[in-house]
């Protein structure tokens, strides 16, 4: 494969992210060319030594997302990175597809239902004191505080739940690196 | 299985390796790359993560300089940080090697 060949594959794999990253990336590796031509190799003999380009941008761009997660733990964020994982289309989590998205439905059910407890909570403290509530207007009041206790509580356990979901992953997908490997994880 | 172990000791080192360069003389990524090929056989691919990487935890920094190649070098040098990691680093590593090493020599 020739340099142009090699760098052409690896931007149309990194579509997607932002572009200075894309040209930071990009420049890495064209630099890298440039010095082993300095050195007397061969282009193809470099490109070869890299690695496929096309499996490579997969890795680079799952870290991209895998890094999102990391600085900013936030619902977009975990998104991206599940589908950074996803993106790197090992067959294995392919097969693993079908039981995350049992999981992600489940735990996506839970969220509306504590949202929906969280809310008969809101309405019963509000309006149970003026509607004639069995027990009386404190009663009403107590039971809408517990409402939203209880849901909020609940709400707190299914956010930690999926953080932790998302961290094994994020875990389970950095073992697919070939390429970026061992690079990544020197931090373990 | 000795290139399973390889692999292994590698990976914990090549942080070490980069910053040990670093600390002899400020390097841009492709001769980083050539003296660990050289040295430890390690993908000269992988480099490119690893520094950018390094730069995000702030052990090192990098300025461009002119070349005689064609475009400016991307040269990286230790930040503070980086002198400091490359310390504790170094000295984890001497202990652990002594200790490895004494246990090695017991049981020949």
């Amino acid at each position: 494969m020739t340099r142009d060949a090699f760098i052409a594959r690896l931007r149309a794999g990194l579509r997607g992210l932002p572009p200075a990253t894309v040209a930071d990336l990009v420049a890495d590796y064209d630099a890298h060319f440039v010095e082993a031509a300095a050195a007397g190799r061969g282009e193809t003999e470099v490109a070869t030594a890299l690695g496929d380009p096309d499996r490579l941008a997969r890795e680079l761009r799952a870290e991209a997302g895998l890094k999102r997660w990391e600085e900013q733990r936030n619902p977009s964020a975990a998104a991206s990175a599940v589908f950074a994982v996803l993106g790197l289309g090992a067959i294995d989590l392919l097969v693993l597809l079908p039981i995350l998205m049992g999981v992600l439905g489940t735990l996506f059910g839970c969220f509306v239902a504590v949202v929906a407890i969280f809310v008969c909570g809101g309405v019963v403290f509000a309006a149970g004191p003026f509607s004639g509530f069995p027990g009386g207007p404190v009663a009403a009041v107590l039971a809408g505080v517990g409402l939203m206790a209880g849901g909020a509580s609940a709400g707190a356990l299914l956010t930690l739940a999926s953080i932790a979901l998302v961290n094994g992953l994020v875990w389970y997908g950095r073992l697919h690196y070939r390429l970026l490997k061992p690079a990544i994880d020197g931090q373990a | 299985m000795v290139e399973a172990v390889q692999v292994q000791l590698k990976k914990g080192v090549l942080e070490l390796c980069v910053l040990a360069l670093l600390s002899r003389a400020d390097s841009y990524a492709y001769e980083i790359a050539s003296h660990l090929a050289e040295g430890i056989d390690m993908g000269e691919g992988t480099i490119y993560p690893l520094m950018r990487r390094m730069q995000d935890d702030g052990l090192v920094e990098t300025y461009l300089v002119e070349s005689p190649a064609g475009p400016s070098r991307k040269y990286y040098r230790l930040t503070q940080a980086g002198k400091a990691s490359f310390i504790t680093q170094k000295a984890a590593w001497s202990a652990f090697t002594k200790a490895v090493n004494d246990i090695l020599g017991e049981a020949q």
